[in-house]
C-alpha cells in the first residue's frame, strides 16, 4: 500500500521519479574510488611518523578522512545529497548526539586518573617510563658490586 | 470562494467522502521507519565508539597496547574495508538494476554484496581466532591478562605452572615445567630483594613480548643473565668449600649443602631456561602453545573488553544484513520490490559506515 504513495500524488513527490537522472553507476564508481583512495590514505597516516611526533595532528587527520569517507557513503550511496529536508531532521539531532555523548563522558571517564589514589594506583597499568634505573636496590643485600640507585620511580600520575 | 463551494459539495455528498491524503514526508513510510531506526541506530554506536574513544585517550601515555602488542594487523582490517566499500558499491548498483527493471542483474548485484558479507565475517573470525590463540580473550575465566606486572601476576604464573605440574603431561614438558618454577622462584626471591619490578618485566616480557618496554626488558633480561651466574658461581664455590672439608661435616654444615645442591639445581635450571629463551622474537606462549602463562598487557583487559564488544556487535549487524539479504535473494528484485531493496541497502550501508569509523580507531591508532 505505502509504495503506491507516490503514484497517486505525483506531483508532490518527484523524488522517486527523477532517480534515474541521479547516481549512476559511473557515479557510485568514482565514489568507490575516492573511498579507496580515502582507505589507502588513511593506513599511511596511521603508519607515518605522525602517530609518534604530533600525535594531535595525526589523529585529527585521521577522524578527518574518517569522516569524509563517512560523508561520501552517506551522501552518495544513501543518496542523502538529493534528498530534501527532511534529511536534517535525521542527520542533525543524531550528530548533535553523538558528539555529546562523547563529550559528557570525557569528565568522568576520560578524566579517571586524575583522582586515583595511591593504592588504586598500584592495581592499573602504570605510565611508567621504562627508563635506564636498572638495579635499583634499596633493601640490597647480595652482590657488593652493585650501586644502589635511588631512582626508583613511583608511579606519577598528573 | 472556490473552496467554500468545495466544501459545500462535501457536505452534500455524506456517502462518500474524498479525503485528500497528504503525506507530510515526501517519502514512503518504510523509509521513514528505516531511516528512524538508522538514526537510533546511530546513537547506539556512538555510545560504544564514544566509550571507546574516551576510554582509549584518557589511558595515560603508554599504558594502551598498539595494534602490535595485542596482534591486530593493519593490512587485515585494511582488507576488510575494502571488502565492505566494495559490498556498499554492490547493494547500491544492485538498487539501480531492480529500479531499471534488470531482475538478473539486480540478483547478481545482491548475490556479490552477499559473498562480500560472508567474506568479511570469514577473515573477523580468523582475527579473533587469532586472538585466541594468543589467550586475548573479552572475560575472565578465559583471559588470561595481567594488567601490572607485580606479585600477584608472579604468583598467577606459579598457579598455571602448579596446574600443569598436577595435569598428565608428558615427560619433556614436565621437565620444562621445573625449569620455569625454577625462574619464577628466582624471580620472587630477586622481587623481595630488590624491590623491583624489573625481573617480573623480564619474565612477562620472554612469556608475552610486547614492543612498549622492549628495551627495558632486554636489559633486565641480561642482567638476570648475569646474576644468574653469579650466583650460580658463588653456590658452586660454596659447595666446592664444603666438600673440600675433610673430616666430618656437621649437621648445620650438612643442612647447608643439602641447601646449596637444591639452590644450584634451581639455578641451573634458571640458566638452561634462560638461554633457550635467548633467542627473542617469539615469547614463551608462542613456542609452546600447551604452557597457556598469564600474559602482561597494560591496561590489556580493557582493550579487549571494548574491542570484542565493538566489533562483536558490528559483527551481529552484519549478520542480520546477510539474514536479510538471504531473505531477499529469492524475490523477483524488480521495481515493485525496488523500496524494499532500498531500505536493506541503506542498513547496508550503515554498517559499512559503523566500520569506517571503527577500522582507525581500532587499527591505526
Amino acid at each position: 500500500m505505502t509504495d503506491q504513495v507516490e503514484t497517486t500524488t505525483d506531483s508532490h513527490h518527484d523524488v522517486d521519479h527523477d532517480d534515474h537522472s541521479h547516481g549512476g553507476t559511473s557515479l557510485y564508481l568514482m565514489v568507490f574510488g575516492a573511498l579507496c583512495v580515502l582507505t589507502a590514505l588513511s593506513f599511511l597516516v596511521g603508519n607515518s611518523s605522525l602517530m609518534t611526533s604530533n600525535v594531535k595532528i595525526g589523529w585529527a587527520l585521521m577522524m578527518a578522512i574518517s569522516c569524509g569517507k563517512a560523508l561520501l557513503v552517506i551522501m552518495f550511496f544513501m543518496h542523502l545529497l538529493w534528498e530534501s529536508n527532511w534529511k536534517w531532521v535525521i542527520t542533525i539531532p543524531a550528530s548533535m548526539m553523538s558528539v555529546f555523548l562523547v563529550l559528557m563522558l570525557v569528565p568522568d571517564v576520560g578524566r579517571r586518573t586524575r583522582n586515583y589514589s595511591e593504592e588504586r594506583w598500584e592495581h592499573t597499568a602504570k605510565p611508567q617510563q621504562y627508563d635506564e634505573s636498572i638495579g635499583s636496590g634499596t633493601h640490597g643485600s647480595g652482590e657488593a658490586d652493585e650501586k644502589s640507585d635511588d631512582s626508583h620511580d613511583k608511579p606519577h600520575h598528573d | 470562494m472556490t473552496e467554500a463551494d468545495t466544501h459545500h459539495d462535501h457536505d452534500d455528498h455524506h456517502g462518500h467522502i474524498q479525503l485528500e491524503y497528504e503525506p507530510c514526508l515526501p517519502l514512503r513510510n518504510g523509509k521513514v521507519c528505516l531511516w528512524l531506526f538508522l538514526s537510533t541506530e546511530i546513537m547506539f554506536f556512538a555510545g560504544l565508539i564514544g566509550t571507546y574513544i574516551v576510554l582509549r585517550f584518557g589511558a595515560p601515555a603508554g599504558t594502551w597496547p598498539t595494534p602490535h602488542d595485542v596482534h591486530v594487523k593493519e593490512y587485515i582490517g585494511a582488507f576488510n574495508t575494502f571488502v565492505l566499500i566494495c559490498s556498499s558499491v554492490s547493494i547500491v548498483l544492485a538498487l539501480e538494476a531492480a529500479k531499471a527493471n534488470k531482475v538478473g542483474l539486480a540478483k547478481l548485484w545482491m548475490v556479490l554484496t552477499f559473498v562480500l558479507g560472508m567474506l568479511f565475517l570469514g577473515v573477523k573470525a580468523v582475527e579473533y581466532n587469532s586472538k585466541f590463540e594468543h589467550g586475548i580473550y573479552p572475560a575472565q575465566p578465559h583471559s588470561q591478562i595481567y594488567d601490572r606486572a607485580d606479585v600477584y601476576y608472579v604468583a598467577a604464573i606459579r598457579t598455571r605452572l602448579m596446574n600443569l605440574k598436577s595435569e598428565d603431561i608428558p615427560e619433556d614438558q614436565t621437565g620444562r615445567v621445573d625449569e620455569l618454577l625454577s625462574l619464577v622462584r628466582w624471580t620472587e626471591l630477586e622481587v623481595a630483594r630488590t624491590n623491583d619490578e624489573g625481573p617480573i618485566l623480564a619474565l612477562a616480557y620472554n612469556i608475552y613480548p610486547i614492543h612498549r618496554y622492549e628495551d627495558y626488558a632486554k636489559k633486565q633480561i641480561e642482567r638476570r643473565a648475569q646474576l644468574v651466574t653469579k650466583s650460580l658461581q658463588r653456590v658452586s664455590d660454596d659447595q666446592q668449600a664444603l666438600d673440600k672439608k675433610t673430616g666430618q661435616l656437621t649437621a648445620a654444615e650438612k643442612q647447608s649443602l643439602d641447601l646449596i645442591n637444591l639452590e644450584r639445581t634451581n639455578l641451573e635450571r634458571c640458566g638452561k631456561t634462560l638461554v633457550q629463551m635467548k633467542g627473542g622474537g617469539k615469547g614463551l606462549n608462542d613456542k609452546e602453545h600447551w604452557l597457556k602463562l598469564p600474559i602482561y598487557i597494560p591496561s590489556g583487559n580493557m582493550w579487549a573488553s571494548t574491542y570484542f564488544l565493538l566489533t562483536g556487535f558490528h559483527a551481529i549487524h552484519v549478520v542480520i544484513g546477510l539474514i536479510a539479504f538471504a531473505l531477499l535473494l529469492p524475490l523477483k528484485l524488480g521495481p515493485a520490490k525496488a523500496g524494499l531493496v532500498e531500505n536493506i541497502g541503506l542498513y547496508w550501508h550503515f554498517v559499512d559506515l559503523v566500520w569506517i569509523f571503527l577500522f582507525p580507531l581500532l587499527y591505526l591508532f
